[in-house]
């Protein structure tokens, strides 16, 4: 995710075999993929109870999940390694991670927490994204 | 804003209220859509692809997973686990609506699940709790509403993905950042921050050692246990579980400490003391007027 901009480049965009056949077989994956967590516990829990246990685990599944994917969003890169590089602007010294992401994310986790709204937190992060890539 | 809603639409038209309640979610869908429409139109497909995936998806984070997966050529079979972890949430968000469902069709369950996502479903939810008019039918039309303009936009992306160049670094951040504000909408108590900061460790190290997007999966399920299992040693072991430090809500600035929901149960708690008042208030007089009688005889 994080090199997606270098796989892009140096992949020429898109692997040779992706060809419609392909995309249409991904489409149903991603369409089940999606379609039995939000279908099956519905339609069943309709006229049962939900156990608690499994609400109260449910619960902290989102936080854990989000987390974890930041997480590689930010610091690792699409080789599974941590990605650490010295940043110029920042005096050399070693950062671990994505430096511009890892300001950035500051920026959204603020106007997030200050906002609550989605659209704002979003575009102030891809703002600041882009106005640090010119430093 | 209800005054104005009403002049509108003098009738009280439901499609038109119902689109009323979406719009906001519709504009803030837009912008995002785009932007994942061009991602997808980036990672090899066409816009009608696009669009097609879209509705059958029809979830942010889950679209711009699928098209850094492609990009990447990752195999089916992690692009179907990738995914359906990702969407694990809403076996949560489904069954704690569900409730709301019971006396509908089969067709009408399927419809309803189809289309729900994170945002729908807290307007939604909010609606059901609050708002005892609120029937299934306008929650569906609220979560249809959203999947045309996510749709649409994903749409207008995919067409111009061709003619504009983007930096493709920047796009890509949107996922994060939509990531962030979920975790920090997600995070009201202690422990939740207690587990989120934990998670950036575990995470961190499971991705490192397996190398593989199976990390992901293996620190959500370990530490959602563990958040599982600290507030179920928490309850067992405490008195008073709500008030423990652990245990506790989280500060929010002024601005957004309370929240809609908060605003309508303290709405709901004054009308019901006013209830109370009045039948007080009834007693009393009927009280007053025994003892007059009683002075009279």
């Amino acid at each position: 995710m994080m090199n997606l901009f270098d796989n892009l480049t140096l992949a020429s965009m898109v692997p040779g075999h992706h060809n419609l056949t392909y995309h249409l077989v991904v489409i149903l994956i991603a369409a089940l993929a999606a379609f039995i967590p939000r279908y099956f516990p519905m339609h069943f829990f309709t006229n049962r109870k939900i156990p608690e246990w499994f609400d109260e685990w449910m619960k902290y599944v989102p936080v854990a999940l989000f987390t974890s994917l930041v997480v590689k969003g930010i610091f690792v890169d699409s080789k599974y390694q941590l990605i650490s590089e010295r940043v110029s602007w920042l005096g050399n010294i070693l950062v671990y991670g994505h430096a511009t992401y890892i300001i950035s994310a500051i920026f959204v986790m603020l106007v997030a927490y200050f906002t609550r709204s989605m659209a704002f937190s979003v575009i102030i992060g891809l703002l600041a994204v882009w106005l640090l890539s010119f430093i | 804003m209800q005054e104005k809603a009403h002049q509108i639409n003098p009738e009280k038209a439901r499609w038109l209220e119902d689109l009323g309640i979406a719009m906001p979610l519709c504009l803030s869908y837009l912008p995002i859509g785009i932007a994942c429409g061009i991602l997808l139109h980036a990672a090899g497909m066409n816009f009608m692809l696009t669009l097609l995936v879209s509705i059958v998806v029809f979830s942010g984070g889950a679209q711009f997973i699928l098209a850094s997966l492609l990009v990447i050529d990752a195999p089916v079979t992690t692009i179907f686990i990738t995914l359906f972890f990702l969407e694990l949430r809403y076996a949560l968000l489904g069954s704690s609506l569900s409730k709301y469902l019971n006396n509908e069709s089969p067709a009408m369950i399927f419809l309803f699940s189809f289309s729900m996502n994170d945002e729908n479903y807290a307007v939604n939810y909010l609606k059901f709790v609050t708002d005892k008019h609120w029937t299934t039918r306008d929650a569906l039309m609220v979560e249809h509403y959203s999947l045309i303009s996510w749709a649409g936009g994903n749409m207008i992306g995919g067409l111009i993905g061709n003619t504009i160049t983007i930096d493709l670094n920047i796009v890509d951040f949107a996922l994060t950042a939509l990531f962030l504000y979920m975790i920090v909408m997600q995070i009201q108590r202690r422990l939740s921050l207690v587990i989120c900061v934990l998670t950036v460790f575990v995470s961190l190290f499971c991705l490192l050692i397996t190398r593989h997007t199976i990390g992901i999966i293996i620190s959500t399920l370990l530490m959602s246990l563990l958040g599982f299992w600290i507030e179920f040693q928490v309850k067992k072991h405490h008195p008073k579980p709500d008030e423990t430090w652990i245990l506790g809500k989280l500060f929010r600035p002024r601005t957004t400490r309370t929240t809609k929901e908060d605003v309508e149960v303290e709405k709901q708690l004054v009308e019901e003391a006013e209830a109370a008042e009045d039948d007080n208030q009834q007693a009393n007089d009927e009280d007053e007027d025994k003892h007059e009688r009683g002075d009279e005889s």
